[in-house]
């Protein structure tokens, strides 16, 4: 393979590249047929693809190619990649040409790569999508969270009215769409404006996840069960940056529409109900999981919430909540409304994650965050407890919510009998319209 | 072409906004346009859109700023587009546009349908983007080539529809900004970049063509490239760009054009030019910003002018380039730009400052500090720059402001702070205007503070004060460096060749040229440190200048200095100067004297001047008394080059001396007395023409005359007398000096000052009155009231009008008949001891200048005690001057007199001859001096035979009881009588008559006069007769060798007999 490179040099820089695309198909037929284990390429035909395809400058001369020869290139690939009917040799010609290398190579690849997958979202390629979620799945979040980005703003803000076509992924590669998912929720965490997700994609995910909330299990439930995720890759499921999402939401919207104070004000009941709606379906998809879970013998071993990521969200909204305090000094209803749905969301999402397996907290865990979230975590068992009283009315979606009709797993609720182990905090019904006892400067 | 479009109904009501559909239809039809936007003008468009095609162009071309109305429709557009493709037809699309041939039809696009199937891509993929804009400079390129060709060949050939992109381009651009508009953040600097860098790329490209106008013209250019749809289409969009951008990245919108900018310089400056008269304010303050940015980011590490780095040039290169363009324009605005900036720079950071939130550098400490060297880099590189900033940033340092820039300036590291102060002095040194302002600030404070003086300004900061202290230092240094090297390098050229060529230019000092006048003024106000500088400065200036500023300077200082000290200056200046050039000293006296002559001077300054040159003449005297005395050169060393001076100067001023001397009869009294301080001090030429002579001369004598008026005027106390008395004895030193200088000028001035002392317009003063031509006094015009010129005039004047003299007739003319004698108008004497006074002065002057005149060769210093001789020539001029003048019918007469009785023939000239003396009471004591020169007297035989024959028969007739009854006739006789024998005319005996007139009667006065007479006629009055004696160093009369005395002296001792009882005490002296 290495042997070509004089072949290729004298050639224009598309023509080489189309060349080299079509030897490396030869080659990874060949590799695959002859059944060598690993299928690996070897490092010369990286080299090449990094010399005649991503064009890393080795030497200065090296031309680079336009921004049409580049267009025609993927489209090559796009057919090419479409053409190739086996998934292995797709796959390896993929991981070939895509995956990361930590050289300076990288950029381009990425940059290649988050066209070509743009390219390939807009014609519909499915096999492309397809390698690009295994490459989603096995690729550092940084880099997902890029390619994910480069695909928002591609369809979410730069052409106006592509937004249908990405939400066909859907239908295309649930795959794909599914770590897409998880990607996106990965890159917004809702710490800053910029972080925020436009409304458009918020409305595609809230429609993918209610049309099919098993979407959302697609990667976990395909993906081989034991631990071979790679190091800092994304997560196995969205779960946990949805659920960020929902509990931060109330207040990071608030904080939005503050600032923006004569904005236009219907914007913020349609992001509200929308993730009113998210919270809602992640709930559902909590509830599949111990039936799954079950399937697969994994139920109280494999956490799909990861401890720490909740321990940080927690975090994260007792900070968000003191700010909250701080810059309204005049609490109105809104921000107590605002902070209580989050506390809300955070014990539902908590107690239902913890019911269905989805996170793994034995009953004496000790929570070294602060009272909050002890509270938060005592909050509901009292609640809980008083399950005969009606729910309380935070939202009209609330009356919707599962909890009260959540199968009591007896041994699976370990903080059902909580004993309120800290007993200067007398447990006394969580009551809406009064008061936050313990929260300082009230 | 514009598309055809059917009349189409659009839903007005229920499903959805009106417009939507619309351009779905036509994205289908490849072979129509679609109008990308719906029509947005008036109602009359909702219902049918059959003008649609007719509003688009408006549309599109004011798509820029277009306001919300489009905003509402857009949404549901941009979800109807892409739907309509299916991915199968996207896939199609882009093969399409890749290979530029119908994927369908296979047939190839033509460049509108290959543009417009790159728009649609454009709309509905986004990873196409980068490619379907580099299409699409081929597209604009291919439009600005047609429209450039049509322009080539005056439109002649059809400039046909399929070449016409027009269409394409509006709607290219109606794509684009539809998108910058719905999401700013995105496309702004997407569109932006490529835009200009497009821009940039046609206007090189086409820069060659011939309609296109040579880069300079930058007006001509924008109007060529504003006329075509596609450039014009960037511009616009660059715009909109920019105005959204504006809002929060605006720096990288500018650099972009900034980095374009260079890239493509002459030809690319239009855009520059547009976009910036588009948004003055913010383009120039971007520009500046990052230029500021780039500086500061650059910088540091080297700052020095001339040492920069390959990658700095560009950027502050380009910002100099672009500021200098909207300089044309908009220099106000540039202006003010760069002083904000200046100020921000230098305000305390306030948090709250509101216009910190639009650009964002003055929230930056360390920018803040590289504002002032980046504004002085700006400047030393574009001279526009600094000269629409220096002549106001001098008017903005005010103390506070200077105490900001200390501290600003108090934390930057010592090299730097060295390099800025070289900027500094370089572009003070390079300022073409303003430089006297800035001189002046960097004095004032510089200045330091004091008790005493109060400047303008209350008194800087000590720091900020030796800041300036310094820069001022440096500065003139570095004005030193400049101009001596400037010089050297023309006097050491090899072959002479480089003082051809033009020397360096330092505009600094060539506006200050104009300013020497009030340099000088500050110089010699002598302030502290600031006359140092100045005077520095002023040295500097004249070896730039050349030899007329060196002149001018020295003209001032001298026309300027008010006392010593300052005058101490004018020489330290031509002591520095003497090295470099000669003949400083005249050039500067000849300035002066044409200043003199044009009249530009004012009166104090001309004074100043002539007084200045006195003193200098005067120091000269004074010097060589002290080193002559002292005889120790201990001080001559020091005023040599004071002395050297003084004496070039008297050397100088004696060139000009004529022209000095007019300026004795100048009206100001205190111009004259400065005249006639110097020319009383100055050395005489050593040569002179004679028409200079007798000019100075004349001058001289008039001035004479004028102080003793003066003198008589200002009274006998106070101030004006003490100089008016001085201005007399300047006069009479003059007078006398220039006596001596020549026998010309000696009898020059003596003629003309006797002829003066006569003049009616002086006799006043010497207690003369005015007489009329027959030597009677005329009455004053109040006494004789006016008979009007009439025939009875004339016969008033009868014995005027017609002349008798010489023949024996004699009419007297004595008044009209009935009206008695004529009225004889009394002497009025103001004064009398001014008159006396006056006399005594006229008296000195002339036996002044006649005692010292040069002719009577040694004088002989033996005797200080006795006065020196009346020389002879000079007494004779005297005494033809007064027979001139009292009786001219007999100048040159005989000298010898006739026997009494024929006296009667010249009765009517004696007559006149006797009124003349009656007038004019100086002519005795002038007789006086005459006769002291013997043997000039003879000279005035006439007269004196004239007035002796009046006295004979006045006391002939005379029947008064004492000859005293007549006073003036008595005193006349005597003083006649001495006269003569002081002149040697009469031996001892006779002339010692007078003594005794005064005790006799009128008959008795007649008998001796008559002997009198009888023996000069017997002894006539011939100078022949008068022998030098070289012993007395005068002439004398031998009487020995005349006849005997004894016949004329009977009839004094037969009076003495006869009087014997009152005579008794002089009988001694008429002994033989």
């Amino acid at each position: 393979m290495g042997d070509i490179r004089q072949s290729l040099l004298p050639r224009d820089v598309l023509s080489a590249a189309k060349e080299l695309l079509y030897h490396l198909d030869i080659y990874i037929c060949n590799m695959v047929q002859s059944g060598r284990q690993p299928p690996q390429v070897d490092s010369k035909t990286l080299d090449l693809i990094e010399e005649f395809i991503l064009h890393t400058p080795k030497d200065r001369n090296a031309p680079r190619m336009s921004a049409l020869q580049e267009l025609q290139l993927l489209e090559i690939m796009c057919s090419c990649f479409q053409e190739q009917s086996r998934d292995t040799v797709r796959q390896l010609m993929f991981s070939a040409l895509f995956n990361l290398q930590g050289n300076q190579a990288d950029e381009s690849r990425m940059a290649l790569l988050s066209k070509l997958v743009s390219m390939a979202v807009a014609v519909g390629r499915v096999p492309i999508l397809e390698c690009a979620a295994t490459w989603l799945q096995r690729t550092h979040r940084v880099y997902c969270v890029r390619l994910a980005q480069v695909l928002v703003d591609d369809y979410c803000s730069m052409v106006p009215g592509s937004g249908p076509t990405l939400h066909n992924i859907h239908s295309a590669s649930p795959r794909f769409c599914c770590q897409f998912i998880t990607a996106v929720t990965t890159l917004y965490d809702l710490t800053s404006d910029e972080l925020t997700p436009p409304m458009e994609l918020l409305q595609m995910i809230v429609s993918w996840i209610q049309d099919d909330p098993r979407l959302v299990l697609i990667t976990f439930l395909n993906s081989p069960l034991s631990g071979s995720q790679p190091i800092s890759s994304l997560d196995v499921t969205p779960l946990g940056g949805l659920i960020r999402w929902c509990i931060k939401a109330p207040l990071a919207y608030r904080r939005d529409k503050k600032q923006t104070n004569n904005g236009s004000s219907d914007g913020e009941p349609d992001a509200a109900r929308l993730f009113s709606a998210l919270h809602l379906s992640v709930l559902q998809v909590f509830m599949l999981l111990p039936n799954i879970l079950n399937e697969k013998g994994l139920f109280g071993r494999l956490a799909l919430l990861q401890m720490e990521s909740v321990a940080a969200l927690a975090s994260d909204l007792s900070r968000l909540l003191d700010q909250a305090d701080k810059h309204t000094h005049a609490a109105t209803s809104d921000t107590h409304a605002a902070s209580q749905l989050a506390l809300d969301r955070l014990a539902q999402a908590l107690q239902v994650a913890m019911a269905s397996g989805a996170l793994l907290c034995s009953r004496g865990t000790r929570w070294s965050l602060g009272n909050l979230l002890q509270l938060v975590l005592s909050g509901p068992v009292m609640y809980y407890n008083n399950i005969h009283t009606p729910p309380l009315t935070y939202s009209p979606h609330a009356a919707h919510s599962p909890i009260p009709t959540l199968p009591p797993h007896a041994p699976h609720t370990p903080l059902a009998a909580h004993p309120a182990p800290h007993a200067q905090y007398p447990a006394q019904p969580f009551m809406t319209g009064m008061p936050f006892p313990f929260r300082p400067g009230h | 072409m514009l598309p055809v479009l059917t009349a189409k109904e659009v839903p007005t009501s229920g499903c959805g906004p009106p417009y939507g559909c619309i351009c779905s239809e036509f994205h289908e039809t490849n072979t129509q346009k679609a109008p990308d936007k719906p029509p947005a003008r008036g109602p009359e468009t909702y219902g049918r859109v059959r003008c649609a095609g007719l509003v688009l162009k408006d549309s599109a071309m004011s798509v820029v700023f277009d306001g919300s109305p489009l905003k509402a429709m857009q949404s549901p557009h941009s979800h109807t587009a892409p739907a309509a493709l299916s991915a199968q037809e996207l896939s199609q699309e882009i093969k399409s546009f890749i290979s530029g041939v119908d994927a369908v039809q296979g047939r190839k696009l033509s460049v509108r349908e290959h543009a417009r199937c790159a728009v649609r891509l454009l709309r509905s993929v986004p990873a196409c983007r980068g490619a379907v804009l580099e299409h699409l400079r081929g597209v604009y390129d291919e439009h600005v080539s047609t429209f450039l060709h049509n322009l080539e060949t005056e439109g002649n050939a059809s400039s046909g529809a399929t070449s016409n992109l027009e269409d394409i381009i509006q709607e290219v651009h109606g794509v684009l900004s539809e998108f910058i508009r719905l999401n700013p953040r995105a496309w702004a600097p997407l569109v932006s970049t490529w835009a200009v860098d497009l821009l940039g790329q046609l206007s090189s490209k086409h820069a060659g063509r011939r309609v296109a106008p040579h880069s300079s013209s930058l007006n001509e250019l924008l109007q060529l490239w504003m006329s075509c749809a596609a450039t014009r289409s960037l511009m616009e969009a660059y715009s909109q760009c920019l105005a959204a951008m504006l809002a929060w990245c605006p720096d990288a919108c500018v650099d972009a054009l900034l980095d374009t900018s260079v890239k493509h310089s002459p030809h690319f400056d239009w855009v520059v030019a547009h976009i910036g008269s588009a948004f003055p304010g913010t383009i120039i303050s971007r520009v500046l910003a990052c230029g500021l940015k780039d500086f500061c980011s650059h910088g540091a590490k080297d700052q020095g002018p001339l040492v920069e780095k390959g990658s700095r040039v560009p950027k502050i290169g380009s910002v100099v380039g672009i500021l200098g363009h909207l300089a044309v324009h908009h220099s106000d605005s540039i202006r003010k730009e760069l002083l904000r900036m200046f100020q921000e720079s230098l305000a305390p950071s306030t948090p709250l400052s509101p216009s910190s939130s639009s650009t964002s550098w003055e929230a930056s400490p360390q920018l803040r500090r590289a504002a002032v060297p980046f504004l002085l880099q700006l400047a030393a590189m574009s001279p526009n720059l600094f000269g629409a900033v220096s002549s106001e940033l001098v008017e903005l340092l005010r103390p506070a402001v200077l105490l900001q820039l200390q501290a600003l300036l108090q934390g930057l590291p010592r090299e730097e702070l060295d390099n800025m102060l070289g900027l500094a002095v370089h572009l003070i040194s390079q300022s073409p205007t303003g430089g006297a302002r800035v001189l002046r600030f960097l004095a004032d404070t510089a200045t330091p503070a004091s008790v005493i003086i109060s400047g303008p300004t209350p008194s800087p900061h000590e720091g900020v004060r030796e800041g300036c202290d310094r820069l001022l230092q440096m500065l003139l240094l570095h004005l030193h460096k400049l101009v001596f090297n400037r010089s050297e390098g023309s006097d050491v050229g090899p072959f002479g060749s480089a003082s051809s060529q033009p020397q360096r230019v330092i505009p600094f000092l060539e506006e200050l040229r104009s300013h020497v006048a009030p340099l000088c003024a500050e110089t010699l106000r002598l302030e502290r440190k600031r006359h140092l500088w100045l005077h520095q400065l002023l040295c500097l200036l004249s070896v730039y200048g050349g030899p007329s500023v060196a002149t001018e300077t020295l003209c001032q200082l001298l026309t300027q200095a008010r006392n010593p000290e300052e005058l101490a200056l004018a020489w330290q200046l031509h002591a520095t100067l003497s090295s470099c050039m000669v003949g400083l000293v005249p050039a500067a006296v000849a300035h002066c004297v044409a200043q003199i002559h044009t009249h530009t001077l004012g009166r104090r300054q001309l004074r100043q001047l002539l007084l200045n040159l006195a003193a200098a003449l005067q120091s000269q005297e004074e010097e060589k008394k002290a080193a002559a005395g002292a005889a120790g050169a201990a001080g001559a060393a020091g005023a040599g080059a004071q002395s050297s001076m003084a004496a070039q100067i008297g050397s100088a001023v004696s060139v000009h001396l004529h022209d000095f001397g007019p300026l004795l009869l100048h009206g100001d009294p205190a111009v004259s007395h400065a005249a006639v301080r110097l020319l009383s001090c100055s050395p005489l030429p050593r040569t002179a023409s004679p028409a200079h002579l007798l000019l100075l001369s004349r001058a001289a004598v008039t001035h004479f005359f004028l102080t003793l008026r003066r003198r008589g005027e200002a009274g006998k106390t106070g101030r004006d007398a003490g100089q008016s008395g001085e201005a007399v004895s300047c006069s009479v030193l003059l007078l006398t000096r220039f006596a001596a200088y020549s026998a010309l000028t000696l009898k020059a001035i003596i003629q003309q000052l006797v002829e003066g002392a006569l003049h009616k317009g002086n006799a006043e003063l010497f207690g003369g009155q005015i007489a009329d031509m027959s030597g009677a006094p005329v009455a004053s015009p109040s006494v004789s009231p006016d008979l009007g010129a009439s025939l009875l005039d004339i016969n008033c004047r009868f014995g005027t009008t017609v002349n008798f003299s010489g023949s024996v007739w004699s009419v007297f003319h004595a008044g009209v008949i009935g009206k008695g004698l004529k009225a004889r108008t009394a002497a009025n004497l103001p004064d009398p001891s001014g008159v006396i006074q006056n006399i005594q002065t006229l008296l000195a002057v002339i036996v002044q200048c006649c005692s010292s005149s040069s002719l009577n060769g040694s004088q002989s210093p033996s005797d200080p005690e006795e006065p020196p001789p009346i020389n002879a020539e000079a007494a004779k001029v005297i005494a033809v001057t007064l027979v001139e003048n009292v009786c001219p019918d007999v100048a040159n007469g005989e000298l010898s007199w006739p026997p009494e009785e024929h006296a009667r023939t010249t009765v009517e000239r004696d007559i006149h001859i006797r009124r003349c003396f009656e007038a004019h009471p100086v002519l005795f004591p002038l007789l006086q001096v005459v006769a002291a020169g013997r043997p000039a007297l003879c000279y005035c035989s006439a007269v004196l035979r004239g007035l002796l024959a009046t006295l004979l028969s006045h006391w002939e007739g005379s029947r008064e009881a004492l000859s005293t009854d007549s006073p003036w006739h008595l005193q006349a006789s005597c003083l006649l009588v001495s006269c003569m024998g002081e002149g040697q005319l009469l031996p001892p005996v006779l002339a010692n008559v007078h003594e005794a007139f005064a005790h006799l009667t009128p008959f008795e006065v007649r008998l001796l006069l008559l002997a009198v007479w009888e023996y000069v006629r017997g002894n006539g009055p011939l100078p022949q007769k008068f022998v030098f004696s070289s012993d007395k160093g005068m002439f004398c009369r031998d009487f020995s060798r005349d006849g005997d005395v004894s016949r004329y002296v009977a009839p004094i001792h037969s009076v003495l007999h006869k009087n014997i009882d009152t005579l008794g005490h002089l009988c001694w002296r008429f002994q033989l």
